[in-house]
């Protein structure tokens, strides 16, 4: 389960006892954490997808919960946990789950297991250099394993789970392996990180990664009004203020402070507060370099690490220099950026809507990865659809995804792979939209897609005619799945 | 597997004692063939777009190329692109010219070049043209090192109207099947039916055996519009145009026959444009031809051919077409004045051959134009290679670039310099204004950089970082540096 990891070494591992305050108990509240995944199916989005799965590893946290990575339970269908000296495997279900920080907390409903645990003090950032060790259950053998390193560095990296986010992280030089995922690294008896990624040795040696505590002590509080709001960001773009020229335009003494803001999303939260052309000086009285970072806890961090420790309905102000005048401004963080089909999506059901045998489904990365589209606008529009605000006017991208052969849509081919921008002259942004122009009687439906000179028609007695043909030969169960009714925030 | 070894061995044994079957027929030669046909010797050195002010290592190519009237001969544009040194050769290598380009298309691909040495060609018999149909012979010739004519037969196996490589442009093409020998280095081979050249290969596919061949009707255009001082070549309506087979949609727009195609783009000051063309119009018939619903016509040579044929092929520069247009349900003739589409009139040039990349070094930000050519720098893959927006903008520069500007500037790279500090990762951006000034061109950049603001330059992207300053001092001071510490032989051409 562990991402990235494709050579296995076997690392034998002396567990010094003297470094853990009570081994038994410490190995007692380490869980085998088995799922059962349905995997969703983007190509025949009616029916159920193929079942995978694997393991990884849990700790118990609180009275009655383990803590372990998003993407040990993503998809989950059927859950077990197992521990050290315990016979039995207890059904377990998922409490609260983050993909975009790939951590998430199971429930156990069957006190029994809890047993002789003990739940782990969360601690902080260990030292660099310092010893940790990492206990888990990963590949090469049944049992539990404990593999030590050193604190190699702390970045802010990528979070290879959802692929779009990242936050901070910390890597560390103990073997890491398929399996240890969601498992805790520890020193001094207390979880300093979470053990989630890691290379290949195919492109570097010895290089482990794990979620660092303020991440950790991020999603607990998060999800403790009950759901979880996902990360909050400033959705801006930063150029570094090196160039003398530049700092000199912007009216800035030559003192190594400050970066430019170089692009604002209009769907962030910096919209209307920050323009392209502002510098920031100081975010939350912290005082930021020319290069983007900012010292917090003794740590020089990227400025972003401010806006990581927020909330929803937190804000920050941010003291500017704009068009030469020193001025301050509050950003307020009204909701998580609201556009997420670059990401991988997990435990939702494929959307969709099909008419007269076409498939039409939003633009995602599952989509992507399903289909493997030729369209080169298919690709920009995914590729560029934050950066060039593409969901401005099109909040979804609909694809003619696919066409369930019959005669009604033999002569339609050529319009595989199109983005729907019209039907009948009503402009369609979004899934529903679509279900909508369809649900309306007409004699023609006339599609017009992006940059296509020739409408697709279809006639609304043809379909008609041809619609229990075409569910019954491709044994379609369901015509559209619009997704719940409020997409979730 | 093992019955199988066994039999094959046997099989073997029995083949040895068998009489040897008759070597492969020697392909006929007639004595005179190699009259018809001279070597071209070509030199090439390619301009580097990624560093636009040098070329790339020059490579030398071997062609066959026919003889025409007029002491000229004919090979491909393809070979003779960029070229550096032409030579024709006496086929059994006994002699050599220096030759020049007389004309050259890059876009039907063909080329005429004449011998410096007039009467070097003297000795030889031009060839005629004729053209060829599906299921006719063609032989294609190579030459050995003595001179001997080295012919291939093969069957002419299609005929269709097909993309060239260069541009959006569609002609006429011969497809045989032949299996040819790599003899030379390229496959510019005359294709010749009955002694008369029927066309010019210009590719070989060694898996499929398929010779691709540009066929006489072509090369007749060609050289008719070659005689014409300037060349113009060949002509264009700017229209595009979608089949009308899905019977919904005949019924939508009201088409009750059986043919008809559907006008999905007319192009901004094209001549179908100007003619009063419009996007949904429905071309029943070019030149009285009826064009059915795939925007074939029926070829009294070929049967039946998409109708860009009729223009590209029947058609000259100034000739006037009649389209008779369904609009509204009411029949229509609209008259087309066809001209030559300018490869300089489009925003991303499809090829650039024959002239060197424009740029500008400005302090060490390296300013180029946009062209399909930059990005094909980025290898066979390019259309996944090159970077995304780039090709974008490329590909739908039609739709997006309908009112300007004339050319993409774009920042392709930072030779760093004191003056550049903190500037030295961007690449590959969409440069808009420069001192406030918005770029139509490259050529607007000398008179932006006359105009700093309190002794800095601002250049603004349509992307991150939106905006950096140069200052306009240290830029002068640098100027002579950044020539000599990255040995540029220049820092600009416009």
């Amino acid at each position: 389960m562990l991402r990235q990891l494709g050579v296995f070494s076997i690392a034998v591992v002396v567990l010094s006892g003297s470094a853990l305050a009570q081994p038994s108990e410490i190995r007692k509240s380490v869980a085998r954490i088995s799922n059962t995944a349905e995997e969703p199916n983007y190509r025949i989005p009616w029916l159920p997808g193929a079942q995978g799965g694997g393991s990884g590893t849990g700790w118990v946290v609180g009275k009655d919960r383990l803590m372990t990575n998003a993407h040990v339970v993503s998809n989950a269908k059927f859950l077990t946990v197992e521990k050290e000296g315990d016979p039995r495997k207890y059904i377990a279900h998922v409490e609260h789950v983050a993909h975009d920080c790939d951590l998430a907390l199971v429930k156990v409903d069957d006190a029994r297991f809890f047993e002789g645990t003990k739940p782990f003090v969360i601690g902080g950032i260990p030292e660099l250099e310092s010893t940790v060790s990492v206990f888990g259950y990963p590949i090469g053998g049944e049992r539990l394993s404990v593999t030590q390193g050193v604190v190699s560095r702390i970045d802010f990296r990528p979070y290879t789970h959802s692929t779009v986010d990242s936050h901070l992280t910390i890597q560390i030089d103990a073997a890491i392996n398929p399996g240890n995922s969601g498992g805790p690294v520890i020193q001094n008896g207390k979880v300093v990180g979470v053990a989630f990624q890691g290379y290949s040795g195919d492109v570097a040696q010895n290089v482990g990664y794990m979620i660092p505590t303020p991440v950790i002590q991020h999603f607990i509080r998060d999800v403790k009004d009950g759901k979880y709001d996902r990360y909050v960001d400033l959705s801006v773009g930063t150029f570094p203020l090196f160039n003398p020229a530049q700092r000199k335009a912007l009216g800035l003494p030559d003192d190594d402070r400050g970066v430019m803001v170089s692009s604002v999303l209009a769907a962030g939260s910096s919209a209307g507060a920050l323009k392209v052309g502002d510098v920031i000086l100081s975010i939350d009285t912290l005082p930021v370099t020319s290069d983007g970072m900012i010292e917090l806890e003794g740590e020089r961090v990227q400025m972003a690490e401010v806006a990581e420790r927020k909330f929803v309905g937190d804000s920050v102000t941010v003291a500017i220099m704009r068009d030469r005048k020193p001025q301050t401004v509050e950003v307020k963080f009204a909701n998580a950026f609201p556009f997420t089909m670059n990401a991988n999506q997990y435990e939702q059901l494929p959307q969709f809507v099909l008419f007269g045998g076409l498939l039409f489904q939003p633009l995602t990365r599952n989509l992507v990865n399903a289909y493997r589209f030729t369209n080169p606008r298919v690709d920009y529009y995914f590729d560029y659809f934050i950066q060039r605000e593409v969901y401005t006017k099109h909040p979804e991208i609909i694809v003619l995804s696919s066409i369930l052969n019959d005669p009604i849509n033999t002569y339609l081919g050529d319009f595989r792979e199109g983005i729907v921008e019209k039907v009948n002259g009503a402009e369609i942004k979004t899934l529903r939209d679509l279900a909508a122009a369809f649900a309306k009687p007409a004699e023609f439906y006339v599609i017009d897609f992006v940059g296509a000179g020739r409408p697709l028609v279809l006639e609304r007695a043809a379909v008609e005619a041809a619609r229990e043909r075409i569910k019954t030969s491709y044994n379609v169960t369901e015509e559209q799945f619009l997704g719940e009714p409020t997409p979730a925030s | 597997m093992r019955p199988f070894a066994f039999i094959l061995l046997f099989a073997l044994a029995l083949r040895a004692d068998e009489p040897k079957p008759a070597a492969p027929a020697v392909p006929a030669v007639k004595p005179d063939e190699s009259h018809h046909v001279v070597r071209v010797n070509i030199t090439n050195q390619n301009w580097d777009f990624m560093r636009p002010w040098g070329k790339r290592a020059p490579f030398s190519r071997r062609a066959v190329g026919p003889v025409l009237a007029g002491g000229r001969v004919l090979v491909t544009a393809e070979l003779v692109a960029n070229a550096t040194y032409i030579e024709l050769e006496m086929p059994d290598g006994s002699g050599k010219t220096p030759a020049q380009i007389e004309a050259v298309d890059y876009e039907c691909n063909l080329a005429v070049l004449r011998g410096d040495d007039a009467k070097f060609l003297k000795a030889f018999q031009p060839l005629d043209f004729t053209e060829a149909k599906v299921g006719d012979t063609l032989n294609i010739w190579q030459l050995e090192s003595t001179g001997v004519v080295l012919s291939t037969a093969g069957p002419l196996t299609t005929v269709e109207v097909t993309r060239y490589p260069n541009d959006d442009s569609s002609f006429l093409v011969y497809r045989s099947t032949a299996s040819i020998q790599f003899r030379d280095s390229s496959f510019t081979l005359p294709a010749i039916k009955n002694g008369r050249l029927a066309g010019l290969v210009v590719r070989y596919d060694n898996q499929s055996n398929s010779a691709e061949i540009v066929p006489s009707p072509v090369i007749r255009h060609f050289l008719k519009d070659a005689d014409k001082k300037p060349y113009e070549g060949f002509p264009r309506t700017g229209l595009l145009f979608s089949n009308t087979r899905d019977p919904q949609f005949r019924r939508y727009v009201g088409l009750n026959g059986n043919g008809g195609v559907y006008v999905t783009e007319v192009l901004k000051d094209s001549p179908a444009s100007k003619a009063g063309l419009q996007p949904g119009d429905i071309i029943l018939k070019l030149d009285g031809e009826p064009i059915d619903q795939d925007g074939n016509y029926v070829d009294p040579d070929y049967g039946k051919l998409a109708l860009i044929n009729l223009i590209s092929t029947k058609h000259f520069v100034g000739d006037a077409v009649k389209f008779t247009i369904q609009r509204d349900g009411k029949l229509q003739e609209l008259t087309v004045t066809l001209t030559h589409r300018d490869v300089e009139s489009y925003v991303s040039e499809p090829y650039v051959i024959d002239r060197a990349p424009k740029f500008y070094i400005m302090g060490g930000l390296v300013l180029q134009e946009l062209s399909r050519q930059f990005l094909k720098e980025f290898g066979n893959d390019w259309q996944k290679r090159a970077p995304q927006e780039l090709v974008y903008l490329d590909r739908y520069q039609q739709d997006l670039f309908a009112d300007g500007p004339k050319k993409i500037v774009i920042l392709s790279r930072v030779l760093p310099m004191p003056s550049t500090l903190g500037y030295e990762e961007l690449h590959q951006l969409r440069v808009t204004k420069i001192n406030g000034v918005e770029l139509q061109s490259l050529a607007d950049v000398p008179g932006a950089i006359e105009k700093p603001e309190n002794g800095l330059h601002k250049i603004e992207f349509d992307a991150d970082p939106s905006v950096i300053y140069l200052d306009a001092a240290s830029l002068r001071a640098d100027e002579e540096a950044l020539a000599k510490n990255y040995r540029l032989p220049a820092t600009k051409r416009l």
